[in-house]
């Protein structure tokens, strides 16, 4: 069997998205559905109501009173918000582990993920995009390929960073060249196979790549947008660096400057970190809370 | 033990078991200082170059920006004995995405402002590994003020 062939053996080994996650996305996609529809939905889903139920009372979401019930999440938070749980829940289980491959140590590529998760919901808010919650969710999955391409990677990382090095491509342009797919692609495949909608499949299928999809779409910068920023901050990133295109026309498109990219960076800081105290149990590092430079005295003997 | 300092963050540090570690810098900048007399070592991971941006980040975060972090960096390590003129400081980040039009420069901006606050103040940075498109992680020991960059699968003695 070839690498391509074995790759998409092995995205199709994959475990399929929760029924849960499939059924809420059809519902929402629906203008016509009830909070009634998602609660009957996600009612049956033990761990994922569990979930929700934790992180509804938890003091960051801080609603100032106890939430007993799912349709009570729904009516206080939103079912977007509700979703965007879900969806958090599913993807901490698939992108918590290592990446070695990519030299992405236990809990930095989820890490990564929420930040991007994160950010492209601050950048589809920024750029009036009707449907907030489809950023955040393309912007949790757009890494989903690694999660596949990781050992493929691994084995052939010489000859990747050879070709980025010496022939100035980018990490994807070369795991395209050497492997047959980049990271984006599989990811692209994933996310077809589990039938997510058209839109988030062309996120993460284009994330690296905007300039790819005629015409420009608004969904796919949003998702660019917070990939790159991300990846500038340096938040979870791995062996592949900053080792992909900027694209100017995305930011003429618009009208953003690079202090609009800065003033995005500080807010994505401060929510990763909040976002981070609610899923500790699975934040390898969170560093400090405390701002302040501190000194450190040896206790003497 | 490793000591890990998050974006945004500092942390000096006398305790000779310690290692002060900064992971896969992006755009952002490690600054590191040590003083071999004292064995004093000081890590700032800063990630914009002007605190002008947000008097309210600046405030509650100082470390976040150049202006008002690297400042901080050098009163904390004078507070635990180190002194000028045995400071040895080393500098690593400061990455960029591959762009011909420099759209997306804030690691450039950051090494420059870095630069023009050290030229001022008469501040000689001993060894740096900025630039380009890799992400770095960087260790600073306490005890023997090794700095080590990891990248691609490598690690460099800065």
């Amino acid at each position: 069997m070839n690498t391509v062939d074995d790759i998409i053996s092995q995205v199709q080994s994959l475990p399929p998205l929760p029924d849960t996650a499939t059924k809420l996305f059809m519902i929402m996609n629906d203008p016509k559905s009830s909070v009634d529809e998602i609660v009957e939905t996600v009612k049956y889903d033990q761990a994922i109501t569990t979930e929700v139920l934790r992180l509804c009372n938890s003091a960051f979401i801080g609603l100032g009173r106890t939430v007993t019930s799912l349709k009570d999440a729904m009516l206080l938070l939103g079912s977007a918000k509700v979703l965007q749980m879900v969806m958090s829940v599913h993807a901490n289980a698939l992108l918590a582990r290592e990446q070695a491959g990519y030299g992405l140590e236990p809990g930095a590529l989820w890490r990564h993920s929420v930040a991007v998760a994160l950010a492209s919901s601050t950048f589809a808010q920024r750029l009036r995009l009707p449907n907030v919650s489809l950023a955040f969710t393309a912007g949790l999955l757009h890494d989903i390929g690694k999660v596949i391409l990781n050992r493929y990677v691994a084995d052939e990382f010489t000859e990747i960073v050879r070709r980025v090095s010496d022939e100035g491509l980018s990490f994807g342009e070369a795991e395209q060249q050497v492997l047959g797919f980049s990271h984006e692609e599989v990811g692209g495949i994933i996310a077809e196979s589990w039938q997510l909608p058209d839109p988030i499949v062309r996120c993460i299928r284009y994330h690296h790549t905007p300039h790819l999809v005629d015409p420009p779409d608004d969904l796919v910068d949003t998702v660019y947008l917070a990939t790159s920023l991300c990846l500038i901050l340096g938040i979870g990133i791995g062996e592949d660096g900053l080792c992909y295109r900027a694209d100017q026309d995305v930011m003429d498109r618009h009208a953003l400057h690079e202090g609009d990219l800065e003033q995005q960076g500080m807010k994505i800081l401060s929510e990763l970190r909040d976002v981070e105290e609610l899923f500790s149990a699975h934040a390898p590092r969170t560093g400090s809370a405390n701002p302040a430079c501190r000194s450190e005295q040896r206790q003497g003997p | 033990m490793d000591l890990v300092i998050d974006i945004a963050d500092a942390r000096v540090s006398n305790d000779n078991g310690a290692t002060l570690v900064a992971y896969s810098l992006g755009s952002c900048i490690a600054v590191m200082l040590w003083d071999p007399a004292v064995r004093v070592g000081g890590l700032l991971h800063y990630m914009l170059p002007d605190s002008a941006l947000s008097a309210e980040q600046a405030k509650a975060h100082p470390d976040m920006f150049a202006d008002t972090g690297i400042p901080r960096l050098f009163r904390a390590a004078y507070e635990l004995g180190a002194t000028r003129e045995n400071l040895i400081v080393k500098v690593a980040g400061g990455a960029q995405l591959l762009d011909d039009k420099g759209t997306f420069n804030i690691g450039k901006r950051n090494y420059v402002v870095l630069r023009k606050l050290f030229w001022r103040n008469g501040v000689l940075i001993d060894a740096e590994n900025v630039g380009g498109s890799i992400s770095r992680t960087v260790r600073l020991e306490v005890a023997t003020g090794r700095v080590t960059i990891r990248s691609r699968s490598q690690e460099v003695e800065l």
